[in-house]
């Protein structure tokens, strides 16, 4: 496949040529994106390769965010301490979450298994609300920031970039690996997967705990980019746009979904920049989409 | 006196009031390709189902090589050395021949949480050889959901030997099929199961099909066995015919 080569170098030249012309808006909005992608590739793992619909992605997201959050605000470590931390704990504190929620939730599955996702979801999004003390409540946890020269924008995009990249290595890694091929089986065909030995709840319960942390760090790097967290990142609604954006993109290539996280966000800021209906505007596009090119953006390339 | 390769104590299976099993015993040597056989309802697939891990029996016991193994779920049986196949063709249907030749092969070799090896190239001369054994050989790449019902029989037949089971449950193993194709299908469960040594439980409808593969025949009926022995014996027994060939003569 040499042409994928090809197109995996200018993708690459372009992440790291494109932000010396951006404004420091567009700077922000590209490290959004690179969080996003993360979010929206580490949950079409688990849809895509484990056919597993979570409707409480959002949960290690946002999970994630605070624990960078509380890790700079409030752990009186020294900024630049903290911040070396940050990815290490944020991921094993979406993980941790993810095992609990994981765990009961796995013991059912399809629409069972949504509806727990989602119901676990919104214990945490009412904590977040609730728990003022630690989580700020309503406000949430503002005035993040990175440490020294990270704080620039061009220089925290860098970053962003080096961690989701080898993030999104890592995930690669594991969806073409006896993990990923046994996971792809066990969305095909989760009775007989059984029958050649296989932990199908153990299978899916990992699936959903390393997922589960690359949401969460991926949730990290976009707290220290936005500067703040809030309530509602935690919220259903914010479990919906890995959903869109691994369909717009295309479930069943591994990187559709950040494609379709890239498309979402930039649309989103066009459109919401012009009318306060963005997400009439989105619903259309969603159902065109659908109705018109259900493989998402990559299956209309690869045609 | 050697130990049966699975023996089963007077199982009981309830679905509410009914009683599907009512408790069936069967002992089955090693090396053997026992048939069992018995009208629509008689609780065959009941009796596969709660061997295999997928229901629970509500009394009884069910022992491999020995040792207990009543109620274990699926998993825990396959690593044990129980292969099975599904009345209804079970493969993984989005992934090529290979690849489900591969998925079963890596789960045997207690690979299947490897989480940074590439999989591509892992037993795929195994997963060759697999394939070629049932007969698939030049349809490998495509996907198995577009292959021929017969040729899924035949993947399916693959995956469960790629655990390399000590004891193959065979639910209709030619189901589906024409007549035919039947034959050829059972020959090859029969060829294949001798030379790997493989014991083998199957049931099935067609009475030609067990009387050409069968070393001996377990009759059920009512959720009980009615009847147990070699083709023979069991074609001479009055009751069996009544029961069922008398059925179908």
């Amino acid at each position: 496949m040499k042409w994928s080569l090809w197109v995996f170098l200018g993708a690459a030249v372009a992440l790291l040529a494109l932000p010396l012309s951006l404004s420091e808006f567009w700077l922000f909005i590209a490290i959004e994106v690179l969080a996003f992608s993360l979010y929206a590739v580490s949950f079409n793992v688990l849809l895509g390769y484990g056919g597993m619909l979570s409707f409480g992605h959002a949960a290690f997201f946002g999970v994630g965010g605070y624990a960078a959050a509380l890790l700079v605000k409030k752990a009186g470590l020294s900024a630049g301490l903290a911040f070396a931390l940050l990815p290490l704990v944020a991921m094993a504190v979406a993980a941790a979450f993810a095992l609990v929620i994981g765990f009961f939730s796995v013991r059912r599955s399809g629409i069972y298994f949504a509806m727990l996702t989602f119901a676990f979801q919104m214990l945490l999004y009412t904590i977040a609300l609730k728990a003022t003390p630690l989580t700020g409540g309503d406000d949430g946890i503002t005035g993040l920031k990175p440490p020294g020269v990270l704080a620039q924008p061009l220089v925290y995009y860098y970053f962003a970039l080096a961690v989701v990249s080898a993030a999104l290595y890592v995930l690669y890694r594991l969806v073409s690996s006896p993990f990923g091929y046994t996971l792809r089986a066990l969305r095909s065909n989760a009775r007989r997967v059984q029958y050649v030995g296989v932990d199908v709840r153990a299978h899916q319960l990992a699936a959903f705990v390393v997922t589960g942390a690359f949401a969460g760090l991926a949730g990290a790097v976009f707290a220290l980019s936005s500067g703040n967290v809030f309530p509602g990142w935690l919220n259903w609604t914010a479990s919906a746009t890995p959903v869109v954006m691994a369909v717009l993109g295309g479930m069943h290539t591994f990187l559709g979904p950040a494609l379709g996280a890239a498309v979402y966000v930039v649309l989103e800021v066009l459109i919401s920049g012009r009318t306060e209906y963005w997400p009439l505007a989105m619903g259309v596009i969603i159902v065109l989409l659908v109705l018109v090119m259900p493989t998402g953006l990559t299956g209309l390339l690869r045609r | 006196m050697s130990e049966p390769i699975l023996r089963v104590e007077s199982l009981v299976r309830r679905f509410g009031g009914l009683q599907a099993l009512g408790g069936v015993d069967l002992s089955v040597e090693r090396g053997e390709f026992r048939a069992i056989i018995g009208p629509n309802g008689a609780g065959k697939s009941t009796f596969f189902n709660t061997m295999t891990g997928l229901l629970r029996p509500d009394s009884g016991r069910v022992c491999f090589e020995g040792r207990e193994v009543t109620g274990e779920p699926p998993h825990l049986l396959a690593r044990k050395g129980i292969g099975r196949t599904f009345q209804i063709t079970s493969v993984f249907s989005e992934l090529s021949a290979l690849e489900n030749v591969q998925v079963a092969l890596l789960a045997h070799a207690r690979r299947a949480w490897s989480m940074w090896r590439r999989a591509r190239s892992l037993y795929v001369q195994r997963a060759r050889e697999l394939l070629a054994l049932v007969g698939l050989g030049a349809s490998m790449e495509r996907p198995a959901g577009i292959l021929a019902h017969g040729d899924q029989k035949r993947l399916e037949l693959a995956i469960a030997l790629a655990g390399e089971p000590r004891l193959l449950l065979l639910d209709e193993p030619t189901a589906g099929m024409a007549a035919q194709e039947r034959i050829e299908s059972i020959t090859l469960v029969h060829r294949v199961a001798r030379e790997l040594g493989v014991s083998c439980v199957f049931t099935e409808h067609d009475m030609a099909v067990v009387f050409a593969v069968a070393t001996r025949i377990t009759v059920m009926h009512q959720g009980r066995v009615l009847a147990e022995g070699t083709p023979a014996e069991v074609r001479a027994r009055p009751e069996v015919q009544q029961v069922y060939l008398g059925e179908s003569a």
